[in-house]
């Protein structure tokens, strides 16, 4: 198994707070890896790290054999990883096509039309609101807006910040549906969740970051079947 | 409405004005010339403030630059003053970049801060003749008026056609930018620089290119402003001038090209036409900032978005 990304010992702080403390970890092409995590855990800043937004203090990022650290945010997207960011950062004053159009932006334009088509074929609630203002989406649209706009830009590998965050439980169901034919595609993703258990049913593979430190690395099943993961993350009885 | 603006409304008026100088006096012909002259300055601060959002409060600066400029080479070298325009432009828009490179990645009010600071020291650099050239707290006088094909433009009339020419030029530009890739990407930035730049935009370099076109337009107007005046000095570029085009983009409406005119005519024209009134300019302007901001904070011509 060769590694798509192998990430070792990175550490990234804000001034004198340390928010990674040496996190490693390894993601294989074509896999579903989640990262759990309560909040300030660290996994926005390991996404951040990642996509070049923070710089990273010690450790490397190796993509496809290649070093991201210390390489421009904007290159990195063109390397094949694209984001979906926290809290899904959609362009309000936009359409949703035009947000669309913007996620392909390091694309020849000739190649914009056939891949929000494709958008529109995995969500085609996107479609039916194409020219209204991103703005005047519901979360859950917005979050099928923020996945599909990273698609845009054709990923090999799809980094998602917490694609549950403040969603009801149905339409979480649905964007983890969305996000199953995504992987079902051949893309890599990268996902990290507070929402435990569906990021453990999507996941090949998962990770628990704490407090800038990974406590366990193991299959997404035995993860679900852990006492420790259960007990942190899943609550004692199933929400559903 | 939008499109039927710029395509035929805004051009018509453009047309028209080209008349001023036969039926209006030449009182309402120098108001117009200096019209021209600060409009060009309001749209180009509104390149680096109201399209790409960020807090430049030293954009006189870059006026100023042009105009020294324009002074320098005409009074010391004998340059003829259309000629100056070409390194006015260049210089004021390096110089616009290579300021805004090491500050450009504040945010928001630490920007204003340090636009503030530059804004600052340029007027202590010319105030106290620092280079020997720029002529200390005086200015530098006797700046020579524009020719073309050999005839000197000595009259009003003349001057404001050169104005309005080039307001012409700067419009047909801002209209250009508007619909261009350049003006959307300064938009994404505008709105979202996270979310811009997780998309594969160089935020950085976009922000550094927002200031040195913005610098080179108005550096373009202080040739003109030089001229019209045949003086340059240190006052005509001090801070609350920056304050001025500042407020004039946030009342008029940000990104929109007839609120920033709207809001130049009320800061330059108006105060002008009430003459007696001149003295409160700053008291009426200043009223009319806080209730704008208050009950119309998108501005007073706010931009309308067209749907494709």
């Amino acid at each position: 198994m060769s590694a798509l990304l192998q990430i070792s010992d990175l550490h990234v702080s804000y001034g004198q707070i340390e928010a990674l403390k040496g996190v490693s970890l390894e993601v294989a092409k074509g896999e579903v890896v989640a990262i759990l995590g309560s909040n300030g855990a660290g996994k926005t800043t390991l996404m951040r790290a990642l996509s070049g937004l923070l710089k990273a203090g010690a450790g490397s990022i190796i993509y496809r054999g290649e070093e991201l650290v210390g390489q421009r945010a904007d290159l990195i997207v063109r390397k094949g990883i694209a984001q979906s960011p926290e809290g899904r950062r959609v362009f309000g004053t936009l359409t949703v096509e035009e947000n669309l159009g913007l996620g392909a932006y390091t694309r020849p334009p000739s190649e914009v039309s056939g891949s929000r088509a494709e958008v529109y074929k995995m969500f085609p609630r996107l479609e039916e609101r194409r020219l209204q203002m991103a703005g005047t989406l519901s979360g859950g649209e917005q979050q099928m807006l923020a996945i599909g706009r990273a698609l845009m830009a054709k990923p090999t590998l799809l980094l998602l910040d917490e694609p549950s965050l403040g969603l009801a439980p149905l339409i979480v169901k649905g964007i983890f549906t969305a996000l199953r034919e995504i992987a079902n595609t051949g893309v890599t993703v990268l996902l990290v969740e507070q929402n435990a258990r569906m990021a453990l049913k999507l996941a090949d593979r998962g990770y628990v970051l704490e407090v800038g430190r990974m406590v366990h690395e193991d299959s997404a099943a035995n993860l679900l079947a852990s006492p420790e993961v259960q007990e942190a993350y899943l609550g004692k009885t199933d929400a559903h | 409405m939008r499109t039927v603006f710029y395509r035929w409304i805004g051009p018509a008026i453009w047309i028209i004005g080209l008349g001023v100088p036969l039926v209006l006096g030449p009182n309402w012909i120098s108001i117009l010339s200096i019209f021209s002259i600060y409009a060009v300055v309001a749209l180009s601060q509104d390149i680096v403030l109201g399209r790409a959002g960020m807090f430049d409060m030293g954009h006189a600066v870059y006026f100023g630059v042009g105009a020294y400029t324009t002074a320098i080479l005409n009074t010391v070298y004998g340059w003829p003053i259309l000629w100056t325009m070409v390194p006015a432009v260049v210089l004021a828009a390096l110089v616009g970049g290579l300021l805004a490179a090491p500050i450009v990645k504040l945010r928001g009010d630490y920007l204003l801060v340090a636009t503030i600071g530059i804004s600052q020291i340029f007027h202590l650099v010319m105030v106290n003749n620092v280079a020997g050239m720029t002529g200390g707290p005086d200015g530098i006088f006797g700046i020579g008026v524009p020719s073309i094909f050999g005839y000197q433009i000595v009259s009003q009339s003349g001057l404001f056609l050169v104005g309005w020419l080039l307001l012409g030029v700067v419009l047909l530009l801002m209209n250009n930018l508007e619909n261009s890739r350049l003006g959307r990407v300064f938009r994404y930035l505008k709105e979202d620089e996270l979310a811009a730049t997780t998309l594969g935009v160089n935020a950085r370099y976009y922000k550094i290119v927002a200031f040195a076109l913005g610098a080179g337009v108005a550096g373009s107007a202080g040739t003109l402003l030089a001229s019209q005046l045949a003086v340059v000095s240190p006052g005509a570029f001090v801070f609350t001038e920056s304050v001025t085009l500042f407020a004039i983009v946030l009342v008029g409406g940000q990104a929109s090209i007839p609120g920033v005119l709207l809001g130049t005519v009320l800061m330059f024209v108006v105060p002008q036409v009430f003459r007696e009134l001149a003295q409160y300019r700053y008291f009426v302007f200043g009223i009319a900032m806080i209730v704008v901001m208050v009950i119309r904070p998108q501005g007073i011509w706010p931009r309308r978005r067209r749907i494709e």
